[in-house]
């Protein structure tokens, strides 16, 4: 603040010394040109008052009026090296003083409209400047809200992939026990060939060979369900989808024996690749084909088919179907299906449905529901093909 | 007597499981026929050897219970050893009140698979050798004439031959005569004898 207030004290004596320097030239001019033009001193105190008030303001203005009227009085009207003036001079005398007065007000006065103008200009820049900022800032939080939504999303998309994962631990304990039991029993086959009296080599090699195929098996199934549960940020590829609902009905195949129920693939052998993320696929098909498993538990007059299909649409679009012969759906619960929260189940959380919606919404395609005219319901879904709609 | 060599069936739907099973008890020198299912097994034709049934409890179409339960009201007797891949208790109880030999839980030890089956195997011996004299037994019995039957009712029931003679309104000789041929066709050594395969047999229609 300080350093302000001596440069403001030296731009005043700067622009009042300014004034006082140019009435002393304006001086110096008329004296030298007084012989030879008649009254120059009105030229030149007028350019030094004008030029004062013009490059110093109103104040350095005022201040080379007085002194060009005290330096005319002195020197320039009779009597002359004196301050006063004849009453015969003063009418000129006071025409002049009027004459400066009002031009030092006129520039004064467009001075003062010019700072203004400029003032409101700088502003205005001033405010330009903070609102960009600010709009800035408003942009890069909602940036960050949306990001945070997308984790959140993700998240619970997550989440509802390991509650529907959840459901299938029964069947998935025994997918992982099953090869386990192999190994076991395959190995001591092989431990009690070899301590027979006379080894049976060949029968040892095959039953070892046997408890690896089995070891593999294990490993396979836990590489599927690790790679369901653990990713959250969805990664975008190009996806086969059959291929996708081959891995799931395996995923499924021990819960759907569980119940008695048998799933059948039709799956079309000429369909477009689709592009997208082919864990979320799956969570949504296998979201599907657990409803479907569900529906069917309480059916025993007909067989309980769970049939998975693909085929090919109209503009390069995949559809999936996942059909089941159970319970099917009325239409309160037709009405409310894909709603968040909404089950009929005792256990369900109710966000399968609407989750996988928003998965297959997401991608650009679509998932609805529909009764069969055999009594069940079916779920489908179209997907665009990689190369899109336009193909 | 090749035919009397003990066998044993394992059914399993899992290949893997099927076959290890199978290279283990063929490693202790058993016989050993396997099958995908139950259906596979019911159609199939069993040699009459002693047998032990090792059976999957979970399999689809018919499951281990099912067949159990088919085999007994069949008729067919076979010592059944459950192997289950998660043994809860309302399971195993079942299986056990229907008659089932031993009840294991996956993954099976080897030795705990091949002990189960050596005393499922011997069990199934004694109870066939003891179906074999209950049958014999019965096709004596059945040799009788219908007097002959009522005489042998009366005698094992403790009757004297002289309150047999009242109760069936014939001569005190006469019942001595279907006594003796009662005796000779059912081939008693003695009275306790006789009163003791007909208790036998009794025994075993009521089972």
């Amino acid at each position: 603040m300080r350093i302000d207030i001596t440069a403001a004290v030296r731009s005043a004596l700067f622009r009042y010394g300014l004034a006082v320097g140019l009435v002393f030239l304006a001086l110096l001019a008329s004296m030298a040109l007084q012989d030879s033009i008649g009254n120059p001193f009105w030229f030149f105190f007028s350019a030094a008052v004008i030029l004062s008030t013009w490059l110093g303001g109103t104040g350095p203005g005022w201040l080379a009026v007085i002194c060009s009227t005290l330096a005319v009085m002195y020197y320039f009207t009779p009597p002359l090296r004196s301050f006063a003036v004849t009453p015969r001079e003063l009418p000129y005398f006071v025409t002049f003083v009027a004459c400066e007065i009002g031009v030092t007000q006129l520039i004064s006065w467009r001075r003062r409209t010019e700072d203004a103008l400029r003032q409101a200009r700088d502003e205005l820049e001033v405010r330009v400047a903070e609102r960009t900022a600010e709009l800035k800032r408003q942009m890069a939080e909602q940036r960050r809200i949306e990001e945070a939504l997308q984790a959140t999303r993700a998240e619970l998309t997550r989440a509802a992939r390991i509650t529907t994962i959840g459901e299938l631990t029964a069947s998935i304990a025994h997918e992982v026990n099953q090869p386990l039991a192999a190994v076991v029993a395959n190995a001591d086959a092989c431990v009690a060939w070899l301590s027979r009296e006379k080894p049976d080599l060949a029968e040892a090699r095959s039953a070892a060979g046997r408890a690896t195929e089995g070891a593999t098996r294990a490993s396979e199934v836990i590489a599927r369900i690790r790679s369901l549960i653990t990713k959250a940020t969805p990664e975008k590829s190009k996806v086969q989808i059959n291929q996708v609902i081959e891995q799931t009905a395996a995923l499924a195949e021990g819960q759907a024996a569980r119940n008695q129920v048998v799933i059948k693939l039709e799956l079309s052998p000429d369909l477009p690749v689709v592009f997208g993320d082919s864990i979320q696929f799956q969570q949504v098909i296998l979201n599907l084909v657990v409803n479907g498993i569900e529906a069917m538990t309480c059916i025993t007059d007909r067989p309980r088919i769970l049939t998975l299909r693909t085929e090919p649409e109209d503009k390069g679009q995949v559809r999936v179907s996942v059909q089941d012969s159970g319970v099917g759906l009325n239409e309160e619960v037709m009405r409310r299906l894909f709603e968040p929260f909404f089950t009929t189940r005792a256990k369900g959380m109710g966000m399968g449905l609407s989750i996988s919606r928003s998965i297959i919404e997401a991608h650009g395609g679509r998932l609805w529901a529909e009764p069969n005219g055999s009594g069940g319901a079916s779920f489908q879904f179209t997907l665009p093909s990689e190369d899109g709609p336009a193909s | 007597m090749k035919e009397l060599d003990p066998i044993v069936f394992v059914i399993d739907d899992d290949r893997m499981i099927r076959d290890g099973l199978q290279s283990l008890i063929r490693s202790v020198g058993l016989r050993v026929e396997t099958f995908a299912s139950a259906q596979e097994f019911l159609g199939a034709k069993r040699p009459d050897a002693p047998a032990c049934l090792v059976l999957d409890v979970r399999m689809p179409g018919l499951s281990g219970l099912d067949l159990q339960l088919k085999l007994r009201d069949g008729g067919i007797p076979i010592p059944i050893i459950f192997i289950t891949g998660h043994g809860d208790i309302p399971m195993s109880v079942r299986a056990m009140k229907a008659g089932a030999h031993e009840f294991l839980t996956k993954p099976v030890r080897g030795q705990d698979l091949l002990d189960a089956v050596q005393k499922a195997i011997a069990s199934d011996r004694t109870l066939r050798k003891e179906r074999q004299e209950v049958d014999e037994i019965r096709g004596r019995f059945e040799s009788l004439t219908p007097r002959e039957k009522e005489v042998l009712d009366l005698v094992v029931a403790g009757l004297l031959n002289k309150q047999i003679a009242d109760q069936l309104g014939m001569s005190e000789l006469t019942v001595k005569t279907h006594r003796a041929h009662v005796m000779e066709k059912t081939q008693a050594d003695s009275l306790a004898h006789l009163v003791r395969m007909a208790e036998h047999l009794k025994a075993s229609t009521r089972k």
